[in-house]
């Protein structure tokens, strides 16, 4: 019901609709206060046996009232209804049942709760074996999880975000604040968040005054002083959910989660918060008792009904009983009272409690069972007497939230004063730790805690410490540590989320998981959503009287992110679809896509495949055509992707004479070379070209794959290695818009474009140099990929769009055509080049035919281990070409080779085909792969065996070269 | 072929008005790296200052002179980054560097784009993880770093006024990185 | 985790990438290394539960080949030095 006062606007009213009913409530409501406001009491199944429960908090610590938010797509199962702010239309419904919340099919379980103690699934699920997969699974599958996904895609967006600050406090109530505006008036740059909608913590469920001003009021003019600091940052609906290495932080704030409509903003952003110092001033969570039916809808921790009562002006009862014991029991019991709410009794386990005139007190006595299945009735004390009443303020005592500082294994000490365990000396680096959360759990003390903990800080960051602290008075604060209540008959919840009794835990006890690791796995005590923020204490408690050992014997589970979920979507932030990863075009990109190119991701790059042409129906048309045209006459491909690196410096050759396994201190002036790579394993991990534009001047090519990895290695050999070498190195792969310009007529093409003579004399094979194309500045390499004669023509990449479409137009008396990766792959096949399928990680020189190559007479990395014995085998695998006898048969990478007449097992296996394709040259399909032997082998006549595809075909073993083995085309 | 010629074109021809910001591509901007060879920091110190009157930058301080800015982008490298047409920025600066220096042209390989606005540090927050705080990253404070996973480089013009650098390949993800950024702040 | 680069002062680990024992630097001369000196290198590599050096290379940042000593049981860096720098220590030059 609804109490005078409060914290909300009643100036707005708020409609809502939870399940089939439209209610109303106000702005400044929680779903959950607007619920209690309304009388809602059922609100949830329990995961396990589907008991009715009602809300049970205020806040994030929340284990009953898990609801589903808003609608269709957007539909976000398992949130807290307690933290879930109040908006005009807002959607929620009830989860975990079947049929209505009122007649849940699945309650049914309660009956069977004998049998579905701790350890259920351990023993249950074991045997037969044959009910694994077709039974057990998906019986566990459907009955598994509270709410439901809408199963479309998250129609919202997420942000990441970077800040920065000296001090981050986290938690803005009456410790946080004060250490703020501490932090902040001595200069530090502050960011203070907290996860609540409205700064001030406790102090907003209170009745208390600070500086002569009340609570909420103070914490509003702290929190707007704050606000109007430039070296502040004040973040509410921020929850800091985890304490990373290094000071780092991560913080979910929720933009719009408050509001109907979002307006295209994110949702949510995920915070990277870089923190030089931090405070946790994340206050304490109240606990529960464990006593006979103690989840019934309408039992509350008594801290929450104080603050339905004083924030939310709302009243889970109109006849309300306490259980406490401790001091704060009372408060609620007299808060309730100043708002006319009638107290049917107060419980006080504490036989020398005091006394009241405003409502009965029942002392030295506890509650051991309760009545009314949707909703309470009454409740029964050990001694028999029934008290009627309709909710119940449970007060077990207050626990820090130590959470954080767990997250870097920080162990919690038990403190005997105050029955809790507060954060232990191990503290993530930069860290401390002020209010309720390290124990200070009076206002006074809270208040100075943060004060205190704040001008440490200032002072140890080399700031003058000011401010000046907040006065409020101490309230009584005194507890007798009462966990349960032994006399109950009927099921005692400890965890409420995930249905775990006294007696679980007592089980899990007599079973031998005694420790608190293995308790929490045996019953789930503390796991999902809520992670045991109200019952973990109350569980090891048990377990620790169950085993005759004090609580610091028994110790506490740590925690670990997040503090509070965090959504998938929010740690994805922005990288969704296309927004994956960033893409890389090619200058001629655009061009490309206006003729027809189907573009394929290689990598971060896009680039062309194939250039469609009318009439063609397949992707093999366009590719054949492509190779064809340029085998016969000039085509045209960008092969700018592949890596660039401009290398200079005084012993530029000699380093790359390192880099590179074959000799490279002696290439001329104006020429290419071919290089190949090894790793110091002596393993070939990449190649390309390199060319020496001037005597310290090259720049070299590498795979486009490969370019990252390359140029981090060349690094690391100039830098760490050869420290006194002088070489410089800078990328360039994006700077230059480089074509392959190929067939035998690309002379006769590129002699139109650039100044200067290509007869082959005066520009041969592996020449290189720079020159005008079309008047602008260019770079001319003549080498071959593709096999034919061939030249690659780079110009700045500004001109890149301007130059294909130039190229084309000059190209056209030739028939030039442009290719895509498809025919440039097949044309290296056709030419037998190793590519990204050969090189394996495994390959080695020797495989490839290029032992050879491998330089003795000088140290580069990979030659020593390149020469170990198993690495340079005669009847090693080599790399040669197969085609098939049957001309009409279709290769297929992946098939491995057997001799004629061996049976098909690994034993007898003679290795691989690699790579395939069609060959329009030679009419048929051809391949590469290794071979045992391979060398030596042409002409015979093995079995390319399929198991995979169900293929077994006979291929003849010949040159890796299919065309032009003696390479005269390219040298022409 | 003298009928035809090459025409350069901007990498994305970017000119962008969100709320109070904008964001310009500068493609009248010339970029060159000069890598300092090994014993040569004084001669090239000097050469900088006789032929660009520029101090030798600092790894996280720019240095100006006019209208052309050094940012250091290694230990042994800095960008030099001044307004230039055409194809020859590197053969320029060759010249008044007269070999105290190895130079590359890397006008082509990162798109410029500068931006400016009341909004500008808000959006920066969500892209980039550096602390530019005005006690951090002052006027002409410049770093290479990552935003939205492509390599970027920052350099800090004015208060609310940035030049932004990235690989021109991936502009325009940059760009689009950029854009949602300021559309998430404003 | 913040690496802090004797130059730029602390950046995110995000921005390197790391390559694990900074023993790495000390590579045999090719010319004169035994076949199983070569291997060792190439293959054998401390990972201690505890302080240890390791090669980090700032590929999002300025290049730079770091040599970081870490606590790896806590990520605590304890010192940070150019990995150039520390190969000239160590005797490497051409």
């Amino acid at each position: 019901m609804r109490l005078s006062g409060g914290l909300i606007d009643r100036g707005q009213t708020l409609k809502f609709r939870w399940n089939d009913t439209w209610l109303k409530g106000h702005a400044g409501d929680t779903l959950a206060s607007a619920l209690v406001a309304n009388d809602v009491k059922l609100v949830g199944r329990s995961f396990k046996y589907h008991r009715p429960r009602g809300i049970f908090s205020a806040g994030a610590e929340e284990p009953n009232a898990l609801v589903q938010l808003r609608k269709g797509a957007a539909q976000e199962p398992n949130t807290r209804a307690t933290v879930a702010e109040l908006y005009e239309g807002l959607t929620a419904t009830s989860q975990n049942h079947r049929g209505s919340l009122a007649w849940d099919l699945m309650s049914a379980n309660d009956l069977l709760s004998p049998f579905l103690s701790a350890g259920f699934y351990y023993k249950t699920f074991m045997w037969p074996r044959a009910f694994w997969e077709k039974i057990y699974e998906p019986v566990i599958r459907a009955s598994a999880g509270l709410g439901s996904l809408s199963g479309k895609a998250d129609p919202d967006l997420y942000d990441h975000g970077y800040l920065h600050c000296d001090l981050l406090v986290i938690g803005a109530g009456p410790a946080g604040l004060t250490a703020a505006r501490t932090a902040a008036q001595s200069g530090l740059r502050v960011i203070i968040a907290d996860e609540d909608f409205l700064p001030g913590g406790r102090l907003n469920s209170e009745t208390y005054e600070v500086d002569g001003q009340d609570g909420p009021g103070w914490a509003a003019a702290t929190a707007s002083e704050l606000q109007g600091m430039d070296n502040v940052r004040l973040m509410t609906r921020t929850t800091v959910y985890g304490s990373f290495d290094s000071g780092v932080y991560g913080a979910l704030e929720r933009m719009t989660d408050h509001l109907a409509d979002s307006g295209s903003k994110p949702r949510q952003v995920l915070w990277r918060i870089y923190a030089k110092r931090a405070l946790l001033a994340a206050g304490a969570t109240e606990r529960s008792i464990a006593f006979g039916n103690n989840d019934r809808p309408g039992l509350m921790l008594s801290g929450a009904v104080r603050t339905y009562a004083n924030r939310f002006a709302a009243s889970p009862g109109q006849r309300v009983a306490v259980f406490t014991n401790n001091d704060d029991g009372w408060r609620t019991a007299q808060d309730l009272t100043a708002k006319g709410v009638t107290i049917a009794a107060l419980i006080d386990t504490r036989a020398d409690a005091p006394d009241s005139d405003d409502f009965r007190v029942y002392k030295g006595r506890a509650v051991a069972d309760t009545k009314g299945r949707r909703g309470l009735k009454s409740i029964t004390l050990e001694n028999g007497t029934q008290v009627e009443c309709d909710a119940l303020a449970i007060a077990g005592g207050w626990s820090p939230n130590v959470h954080l500082t767990c997250h870097h294994r920080g162990r919690p000490v038990w403190r005997e004063d105050i029955a809790a365990f507060v954060p232990g000396t191990d503290l993530p680096p930069g860290m401390s730790v002020a209010g309720a959360a390290n124990g200070a759990m009076t206002l006074a003390a809270a208040l100075k805690s943060g004060h205190e903990a704040a001008r440490t800080i200032a002072s140890d960051l080399g700031h003058a410490a000011r401010g000046t602290l907040p006065q409020a008075s101490d309230e009584q604060f005194a507890i007798t540590p009462f966990w349960h209540v032994k006399s109950s008959k009927a099921r005692a919840w400890v965890d409420l989320q995930n249905d775990v009794t006294t007696k679980d835990i007592k089980q899990s006890h007599t079973e031998g998981f005694r420790a608190v690791e293995h308790l929490k796995r045996y019953t789930t005590l503390g796991m999902a959503t809520d992670q045991g923020k109200t019952s973990n204490v109350l569980g090891l408690a048990i377990m620790a009287e169950a085993s005759g050992k004090s609580i610091p014997e028994t110790g506490t589970t740590i925690f670990r992110p997040p503090y509070t979920p965090v959504p998938i979507g929010a740690l994805a932030g922005r990288a969704r679809g296309k927004d994956f990863r960033p893409f890389r075009l090619t200058p001629s990109h655009k061009w490309a896509k206006e003729n027809g190119a189907d573009f394929v991701e290689t990598g971060m790059w896009l680039r062309a495949q194939w250039f469609k042409r009318p009439g063609e129906k397949g992707w093999r048309d366009s590719v054949d055509r492509e190779v064809e045209m340029t085998r016969s006459g000039v085509g045209i491909c960008d092969v700018t992707t592949l890596g660039k690196i401009d290398i200079q410096g005084r012993d530029a050759a000699e380093f790359l004479n390192r880099i590179y396994a074959n000799p490279f201190a002696k290439v001329p002036v104006g020429k290419v070379r071919y290089g190949l790579m090894l790793r110091e394993d002596g393993v070939c991990y990449d190649d390309g070209t390199t060319a020496r534009l001037s005597e310290n001047h090259f720049v070299m090519t590498t795979t486009t794959a490969n370019a990252v990895t390359v140029f981090r290695n060349m690094e690391f050999a100039r830098q760490c290695l050869w420290p006194d070498l002088d070489v410089h190195l800078i990328s360039t792969t994006d700077g230059w818009a480089q074509f392959a310009v190929a067939g035998p007529k690309s002379r006769a093409l590129l002699q139109k474009v650039v100044d200067i003579d290509l007869s082959n004399e005066a520009f041969p094979f592996m020449a290189c140099g720079e020159c005008k194309a079309f008047g602008t500045p260019a770079r001319l390499f003549r080498i071959s990929f593709s096999g034919e004669l061939a030249y690659e023509i780079a110009v700045p990449a500004r001109y890149g769009d301007s130059m294909i479409r130039a190229l084309m137009q000059a190209g056209e008396e030739f028939d030039a055509v442009p290719y895509g990766t498809e025919a440039l792959g097949v044309m290296r096949i056709e030419k037998g080049h190793a590519a990204g399928n050969e090189l394996t990680g495994q390959t080695t020189a020797h495989q490839l035919g290029m032992g050879k190559m491998v330089s003795l007479k000088k140290d580069a990395i990979g030659t020593v281990l390149s020469q170990r014995p198993e690495m340079i085998r005669d009847d090693d695998l080599r790399l040669v070409g197969f085609k098939p006898v049957d001309k009409g048969a279709k290769l297929d990478a992946g098939a491995h080779f057997l001799t004629k007449g061996d049976p098909e097992d690994m034993a007898h296996d003679q290795g691989w085909m690699t790579s395939v394709a069609y060959s329009p040259e030679l009419g048929h399909s051809i391949g590469l792969g290794y071979l045992k032997r391979g060398a030596d082998r042409m002409g015979e006549v093995v079995r390319a065996y399929d198991p995979v595809r169900g293929k077994d075909t006979a291929v003849e073993v010949c040159s890796a070269h299919h065309i032009d083995p003696e390479g005269e085309r390219q040298r022409g | 072929m003298a009928d035809i010629t090459l025409t350069a074109a901007p990498i994305l021809g970017l000119d962008l008005t969100l709320g109070a910001n904008t964001l310009r591509e500068r493609d009248d901007l010339a970029l060159v790296s000069v890598a300092t060879p090994q014993g040569g920091e004084d001669a090239l110190a000097k050469a900088l200052k006789a032929g660009f009157k520029l101090a030798m930058p600092e790894p996280t301080r720019s240095t100006q002179a006019g209208d052309t800015h050094a940012i250091r982008t290694a230990a042994d490298q800095m960008l030099l980054v001044f307004p230039h047409d055409g194809p020859d920025a590197n053969t320029m600066v060759q010249g008044k560097l007269k070999g105290a220096g190895y130079t590359t042209d890397q006008t082509d390989v990162w798109v410029v784009i500068e931006a400016s606005g009341p909004d500008t540090l808000a959006a920066l927050e969500r892209l980039c993880p550096l602390d530019l705080h005005d006690s951090a990253f002052p006027v002409g404070a410049s770093a290479r770093t990552v935003m939205e996973h492509m390599g970027a480089m920052i350099l800090r013009m004015d208060a609310d006024r940035f030049l932004l650098l990235s690989a021109s390949s991936s502009a325009g993800s940059f760009a689009h990185a950029l854009e949602t950024s300021y559309k998430n702040v404003i | 985790m913040l690496i802090n680069h004797p130059l730029l002062g602390p950046r995110d680990a995000a921005e390197f990438v790391v390559k694990g024992d900074a023993a790495l630097i000390g590579r045999p001369d090719g010319m004169t290394a035994s076949p199983q000196e070569m291997h060792d290198y190439a293959y054998l590599r401390d990972n201690p539960a505890g302080t240890h050096r390791e090669l980090w290379y700032h590929e999002q940042g300025d290049r730079s080949w770091l040599v970081v000593t870490r606590d790896t049981l806590t990520h605590e860096v304890l010192d940070v030095a150019l990995a150039r720098d520390v190969a000239r220590a160590e005797g490497r030059s051409r």
